[in-house]
Parts: C-alpha cells; sequence; structure tokens
C-alpha cells in the first residue's frame, strides 16, 4: 500500500531546487525525491534501517517547500515524520535531543527548565552546549530568558484601550513566552490598539512541532490534545500565532495527524480554519492602525521569510508589501529574502557546518542592502540569525511587530 | 561495490567525502525521472578536468562502466547506471567561469545549473535561449549530454545551437578540445556538435562555452483557448504559415490544462478543449504587427478566449505553471510515461488524431501537452506499470504512435533524448547502415565501451 501512494513521485526532480539543504550540499541523496525513493525501498524492505539512512533522512529542515513546489502533491512532511518516527525506534536519538524532547512535553518541564536556566541567566541547557557553541552559534550570542514568562506576566483576558473590534485567541508559542517576550508584548500591544479583546489561554503547551519532526509522535498527541482543549470553544474572530511554524501546527499538522489516528478532527479543524499569522492579519487590519506623526526619520529595514510563512501561509509577499506600506520605513530587499537561514528547529544545532554556510550567505546579503532593521516572523530564524552576527555588524534582528509597535500613536 | 583495489585508487584520486558506496547513498543514483532503475556500485563527485581524466583512466584500466549524471532530470533514462559501475555526479562541478556578454558567450563547468545560467546573465540584459521544462534543477552539462530543447526553442533553435566549443574528456582519459569563443569557426570537423546530444556515450563533457543572447526589448504572452481541439492545432500551422516565428507556442489539452489548474490555480478555463500558450518578443513595433497577425489567424480557427499576460509576474506563473506539467500528471497514476515524438508542423492536427485514435482504442488516459510551433509532442499517459495487462496496452499503443509519426514524417525524441526508453525503436527512424556507422563511432572513440554502455549505441 505505501509502494503505491508513493509511487506518485514522478521523480521529475524539480524539488531539488526547491530544497535548502540540497542546493548547499548538491548531493542527491539528501534531495526531497531521494528521501521519498528512500522510504519507500525501507518499507518494500528492500533497504534495512541503519545510522547512515538515518543521519540522510535527518539532514532536513522540515521547512516544507518540497512539499509547497510539488506538483504531484505528496505530502511530504507526514511522509518524513512517519520515517523519523521510525528511524528513531530503530536507531534511538542522541541525548540532547532526547532531553530536549523530554523537557518540550509537558509545560511543567518546560518552565522548570526556564527557571533553572535563568538561574544561570542564559537559555543553555549544558548538555546541549558544544565547546562554546551551541551547533553554529556561538553561546554568547543566545537570548536572555525572559525575566517572567510572558503567560505568567499577562493577563488571561486582555481588554483592548478602545472600543472592542473583536476578539482574537493568542498561541504564544514557547519562544514568545520564555524567550522573546518582546515580540508578545508588541503583538499585545498592537491588538489592543487595534480594539481588539485578546485571550492568552493559560493551558496553552508547545505545538509539538519539535517532537512531530524528531519521530515523538506520542508525546505529541499529548501536547495536541492540551492545546486543542485551550484554543477550543472560545467566541473569536481568529486564533493568531506569531510564529509560523507554531502556526503550521495548527493549520495543518493537528487536523491531519487526529485523522490518521483515527480521532475525531473536528475541534482542530475549526481552529485549523481560524488560524492566522500576525503579519497577514496586521495587513488586513491595517487601517485601524495609527502611526505616531514624531515618527518621521525612515529606517532602513529588510526581511528574511521563515520557511513557514512561506509554504504554510504563503504571507512572505504579504510581509514584504506591509513592509513597504509604513510609513516610516525603508524597505531594502535582499536577494534571498525567501532563502532558507538554515535554523529548522533544531537543524542549527545537529549540522552546524551546513547550517554555518546557509545563515552567512544570508548575513551577507542582508548586509548587501545596507539595511539597520533585520525582521522577521520565527523565532528560530531570529536567533540563527542574530546568533550568527558579528559585534561588528550593524543590523538588529527583530520581530516585524516590534518595529510596528514602537511606531504605533499612543492612544 | 567496486573491488578494493579499484577503490582505494578512485580515493586517491578525489577525497574520501566525493566518493560514496554506501547502499542507502546508491539508492539515490539508481534512477531518474524515467521508470528504470538500477544501483551503480560507486557514486564520485568530481571537481576538476584533471580528476576525471584520472578517472576514466582508471576506469579504462579495470573496464567499468562510467556513466554521467547532472540533476537526474532526465525522461528517458539517459543517466541510469544501466550496468552498473561509476556513476560520475557533475553538481558539485558547478563554477561559471566567464561572463561575457560584450563578445556574447559565458564559458560554464557542466554541474551550473542552466536557471543558474540565466541568472549570472540577467544584469547584462542577456540570456541563454534554451529553456528545458527541468531548467530550473537541471545542469548545463546534461542538456548539452542530451541536447535539451524546450518551448522558446520554436524560435531560438536548441541546446546544440548555442554550443560554441567545449573540453572533453575521453575514455582514455585524454583530454580534448574544440571550437571556440567565436560563432564563425570551421576549424577541422565540427566535434562539439557530435558530443552535444551523445547521451554521455562519447566522453565526458568538463566545460562548456556557450553562445548568448541580448534580451529583447518586448516580450508578450498570450493565453489561448478553444473548444475544439482540432481547431487548436489547426490555429498552430495556420500561424507558423503565415510566416510568423514566435518565440514558443505551447499547446495544451484539457486534461493537462485541467491538471496544472488544479495545482496552479491561474483562473485558467476549464472547459475549453483546446490551449495554446503563446509568446512573441522582439522590438515592440514588430511584436504588435505580429501580434495583430497571430489573433487574426487565432479567431480564423475558432478561439474562444484570447488573453494577454498582464505582467511579467503573470506570465511567470503561467511558464511556471506550464513547466509543473510533467509532474502534476504523476498524481493520475502510479506511473507516468510521457513521450517526445516530433512532426513537421503542418502534421500537427493529423498527429494529435492518431495519438488519440490510438489511445482510446487501447483504452487509455492521455494528456496531450506540444510545443506545438515546432512540431514536438508529448503524449502522457498516466498508468501502473505493475498492472501486466494494462501495460501491454501502454506498450501497444506508444508503438503504434511511433510508427504513426515515423509515416508523417517525424521522428521519435525531440528533446527527451533516446536512453533506455527508445533504444528498441531506432530502427524506425534510422536504417542499419546508419546504427552501424553510430557503432563505428563509439567505438572508434570509446574502444572497450565504458562510457554509459547498455544505451542507445
Amino acid at each position: 500500500m505505501t509502494k503505491k501512494i508513493l509511487q506518485n513521485c514522478g521523480k521529475c526532480g524539480l524539488c531539488l531546487n526547491a530544497c535548502p539543504v540540497y542546493k548547499i550540499l548538491k548531493e542527491e541523496q539528501v534531495s526531497p525525491r531521494a528521501k521519498l525513493q528512500l522510504i519507500k525501498a525501507y518499507d518494500n524492505n528492500t533497504l534495512v534501517s541503519s545510522p547512515l539512512l538515518k543521519e540522510i533522512v535527518s539532514k532536513c529542515l522540515m521547512c516544507g517547500s518540497c512539499a509547497a513546489s510539488c506538483p504531484s502533491g505528496i505530502d511530504h512532511y507526514s511522509k518524513f515524520m512517519e520515517m523519523r518516527k521510525n528511524m528513531v525506534e530503530d536507531q534511538g536519538e542522541t541525548p540532547a535531543i532526547k532531553s530536549l524532547i523530554y523537557l518540550l512535553a509537558s509545560e511543567y518541564r518546560i518552565k522548570l527548565g526556564a527557571s533553572l536556566a535563568r538561574a544561570g541567566q542564559k537559555f543553555v541547557p549544558d548538555s546541549l552546549a558544544r565547546d562554546y557553541k551551541l551547533g553554529n552559534i556561538p553561546l554568547k550570542n543566545f537570548p536572555n530568558l525572559n525575566s517572567i514568562p510572558l503567560r505568567k506576566a499577562s493577563e488571561e483576558i486582555i481588554l483592548p484601550n478602545k472600543k472592542q473590534v473583536g476578539t482574537i485567541v493568542y498561541f504564544t508559542g514557547c519562544a514568545t513566552n520564555y524567550l522573546y517576550d518582546d515580540t508578545g508584548l508588541a503583538t499585545i500591544g498592537i491588538l489592543k490598539h487595534m480594539g481588539y479583546k485578546i485571550i492568552i489561554p493559560k493551558d496553552q503547551t508547545c505545538c509539538s512541532i519539535p517532537l512531530l519532526f524528531h519521530g515523538a509522535a506520542g508525546k505529541a498527541f499529548k501536547n495536541i490534545t492540551t492545546n486543542i482543549n485551550a484554543l477550543k470553544g472560545h467566541e473569536c474572530d481568529a486564533v493568531l500565532v506569531d510564529c509560523s511554524t507554531c502556526g503550521e501546527a495548527l493549520k495543518n499538522e493537528y487536523p491531519r495527524f487526529l485523522e490518521n489516528k483515527g480521532q475525531n478532527p473536528f475541534d482542530a479543524n475549526i481552529i485549523s480554519s481560524k488560524v492566522i499569522d500576525i503579519l497577514s492579519f496586521i495587513d488586513q487590519n491595517f487601517d485601524r492602525l495609527e502611526f505616531d506623526p514624531d515618527f518621521t526619520e525612515k529606517l532602513s529595514v529588510t526581511y528574511h521569510a521563515p520557511c513557514h510563512t512561506k509554504n504554510t501561509f504563503q504571507s512572505h509577499i504579504i510581509a514584504e508589501s506591509l513592509l513597504e506600506k509604513l510609513p516610516f520605513v525603508s524597505y531594502k530587499r535582499a536577494v534571498d529574502v525567501d532563502e532558507c537561514c538554515g535554523g529548522g528547529g533544531t537543524f542549527f544545532y545537529e549540522y552546524p557546518e551546513l547550517s554555518k554556510k546557509m545563515v552567512d550567505k544570508k548575513i551577507e546579503n542582508a548586509k548587501a542592502v545596507q539595511a539597520k532593521l533585520w525582521l522577521t516572523d520565527c523565532p528560530v530564524c531570529r536567533m540563527n540569525l542574530a546568533g550568527n552576527l558579528t559585534n561588528n555588524d550593524d543590523l538588529q534582528v527583530l520581530h516585524p511587530v516590534s518595529l510596528i509597535h514602537s511606531a504605533l500613536k499612543l492612544t | 561495490m567496486l573491488d578494493t583495489q579499484v577503490k582505494s585508487q578512485l580515493v586517491q584520486i578525489v577525497d574520501k567525502n566525493r566518493y560514496l558506496d554506501q547502499p542507502e547513498e546508491l539508492a539515490c543514483y539508481a534512477y531518474d525521472a524515467f521508470l528504470v532503475e538500477s544501483l551503480p556500485e560507486a557514486v564520485i563527485f568530481p571537481q576538476t578536468t584533471k580528476e576525471i581524466s584520472d578517472i576514466l583512466k582508471t576506469a579504462s584500466r579495470f573496464k567499468i562502466p562510467v556513466t554521467g549524471r547532472g540533476a537526474g532530470t532526465s525522461v528517458c533514462g539517459a543517466p541510469i547506471p544501466i550496468k552498473h559501475g561509476i556513476v560520475l555526479c557533475f553538481s558539485k562541478m558547478d563554477e561559471i567561469i566567464e561572463v561575457n556578454t560584450r563578445d556574447r558567450y559565458i564559458i560554464v563547468q557542466p554541474g551550473v545549473v542552466n536557471a543558474d545560467v540565466q541568472k549570472a546573465l540577467a544584469p547584462f540584459e542577456f540570456f541563454y535561449p534554451p529553456d528545458p521544462g527541468s531548467m530550473n534543477t537541471s545542469t548545463i552539462g546534461g542538456n548539452i549530454a542530451m541536447n535539451a530543447g524546450g518551448p522558446r526553442c520554436l524560435k531560438y533553435g536548441v541546446t546544440m545551437d548555442y554550443v560554441l566549443g567545449m573540453e572533453v574528456v575521453l575514455a582514455s582519459g585524454e583530454i580534448v578540445k574544440f571550437g571556440s569563443k567565436n560563432v564563425k569557426d570551421v576549424t577541422g570537423y565540427k566535434l562539439s556538435s557530435l558530443f552535444c546530444g551523445s547521451e554521455g556515450t562519447l566522453g565526458i563533457i568538463t566545460q562548456a562555452i556557450l553562445k548568448v543572447m541580448p534580451k529583447p526589448e518586448t516580450v508578450k504572452t498570450l493565453m489561448v483557448t478553444f473548444d475544439d481541439l482540432d481547431n487548436t492545432a489547426k490555429a498552430v500551422t495556420g500561424i507558423i504559415g503565415s510566416g510568423i516565428i514566435p518565440v514558443a507556442m505551447e499547446l495544451m489539452d484539457k486534461l493537462t490544462l485541467n491538471a496544472i489548474e488544479d495545482v496552479a490555480d491561474l483562473g485558467l478555463d476549464r472547459d475549453a478543449a483546446g490551449s495554446l500558450i503563446i509568446e512573441i518578443d522582439g522590438d515592440k513595433e514588430t511584436c504588435d504587427k505580429e501580434m495583430k497577425k497571430i489573433i487574426g489567424k487565432l479567431k480564423e480557427n475558432g478561439a474562444i478566449h484570447i488573453q494577454e499576460a498582464a505582467s511579467d509576474i503573470e506570465r511567470e506563473k503561467l511558464w511556471t505553471a506550464r513547466r509543473s506539467a510533467y509532474g502534476v500528471f504523476a498524481k493520475f497514476a502510479p506511473d507516468i510515461i510521457s513521450e517526445d515524438i516530433t512532426v513537421p508542423v503542418s502534421k500537427v492536427p493529423l498527429m494529435i488524431r492518431k495519438i488519440i485514435e490510438i489511445t482510446d482504442k487501447y483504452g487509455l488516459k492521455v494528456g496531450i501537452l506540444a510545443h506545438a510551433g515546432d512540431g514536438n509532442m508529448h503524449p502522457m499517459i498516466p498508468a501502473d506499470k505493475e498492472n501486466k495487462e494494462e501495460w501491454q496496452r501502454v506498450e501497444k499503443a506508444f508503438s503504434e504512435i511511433f510508427q504513426a509519426a515515423v509515416e508523417l514524417d517525424g521522428t521519435l525524441s525531440g528533446e527527451h533524448g533516446i536512453g533506455l526508453a527508445k533504444s528498441a525503436y531506432l530502427p524506425l527512424v534510422m536504417n542499419k547502415d546508419s546504427i552501424k556507422l553510430m557503432k563505428k563511432i563509439k567505438q572508434a572513440i570509446d574502444p572497450d565501451l565504458i562510457l554509459n554502455p547498455g544505451k542507445f549505441v
């Protein structure tokens, strides 16, 4: 049965050019087409499981660019996730990834991990550290943890400053909650300014994408159920994400995961239909924004399109046109604006050399347009881009909401 | 796996991370976009001409088959190592050596992707005309070895028309060079024409000098629909017959158009029985004049809807969708066979009727896609190779389609090549003595028959 489905890959090779890993390595075996062939061979027992097979299958950013460009409509995600699960079961997982999964599988452990790490001020579990670098990123460049997690610091229901125009359920994701509360505070600020009531369900937890990508389907199921229960049942206009990878989970993976498991995807489908990324949301509500008239100096800004913004929401184009619309921005497009930065969840840690090549190219092209601000709407991209800049680089990496929020007229 | 003695010699030539021979890796070099698979014993990524020469010397000494591979997008099995041995993969030999638009040429290594040539030329307002559907992935080395075509070859000609010179490593390891940076060059045999399209059976191309063209001032693209496929084809012959040579004239039948619309969502008319994408270029005045004539011919042949692409983005979307056609067909069945017969353009309507007649007879689904302006057709049949009974019908149908094309003064392949797919049909278009001459050439250049063995020669 598996064979039949997989044979529908016509092996045309269009995915090679879409795959960021292939483009760097230029070796067929890491290409999406080859991975499908390997999965087929594994399923047919013509190729047995091995550490090398696991390595080849894991050399993937799970960015979704292959699926987005596939003319045959192949669902690479599900196939790769299933195969990763098989590989973890057959070959085991590295201690570092194991501890990450252990951490993310329970909100309690994430909190505990964060407060332990906060004692050391940096988000660096020792077991992950490698010669003063975590993957390709020097330790000193990692962000500080939020002094208080965003969801703890905020009310569960936040009312707007003006007449209410609607209600938004905000899924903050782990990164905004524990690492980048500037993103969360700016998002809340913008929503209030627009007139939205904000609900931040307290029970939400890790979206489970890292678990799914590392073959921990059982643990993912627990998180998915928790999140669906936290997000469902609110009267709201939209379920908002500030991270497009969390968005990919809510929009596509939850319904698919439950369906594959034979569970009722009803609630997941409703949530999925309401999920929107913050930049598309701002674009749709652009008329509700009032900018500070004193904000006259034009900032030179460039943008990095995260893979899931591009492939899940196709909102990278919206993001760019939004930036061009901002009266205080002079938008400088980098030639490789929509190329992957090599962050890819834990990819930067697992394949530091490969990842470094990708991020260095991005940095070179961003510097070439002489921007001061480098905006991106994914926390891993942000960590990866910022973490690989040197002290001499006059470039600051932020989520676009931070810039927009700082330019709003006070009401 | 290769003998340890051979391996140790090869690993001295390229460092060991450019030598693959684990089963997990070899499995990824056993295929292209064709149906057959065959495992190599080793995959080597050369980066210099010297390395290639040394590899071939070793391969010659031990009589090991060597099959070249670029990005593996061939649809006829040309890079499949059917006799195993070594796959030489050029994807890492991908340097653009010189861009010279003043003298109108570009020099590249074989692993440079076609689209990257275009990107390198774009700032100078130049382009490289051959545009195979795989151009975003496929390499120049592969394009030359297969003499690749593409939609705009109607006006601009195929890869062979753009190869000014090349450096080639022969099976013996000797390094030969022919041609020059000059468009006019009648020094000796035009050997680059022999190696271009040789499908890797005569030598390994290690460098190429390509002719490039200035970008035209104006490009106009039309999307036209018809309620009758026959009329669609007649419009093509009408336009070509009137003396206009568009850049491209792409014909799609209803099945193809709908399959593309399913993924691309371009707002194409799903009810149209036939459609054409027509592109012209040149200076503005000529384009306007030609466009008028074309529209006249389209209306004469019953075109229902004629729409011009409003922007470069719209045009690019249309072409991206068109290039995905092969892939979109993959969803219909486990396997897809795309053929490549070519007939004189006046015979296009007749050939299309023949294709439909034959596939109907065998109860097969068919999508017709054609670079219609030059008579190059891609009937695509989705089928399941495991279904023996159906597969027999597919083979019979294709055999009859080939026969019909030949009877209309056509040929087996316009741009895909012979590879593994069509070698059995070669006698349809070449007599015994012609095939014998090809074999003599092959034996003279590659006496041990180590280069891409098991293919058409």
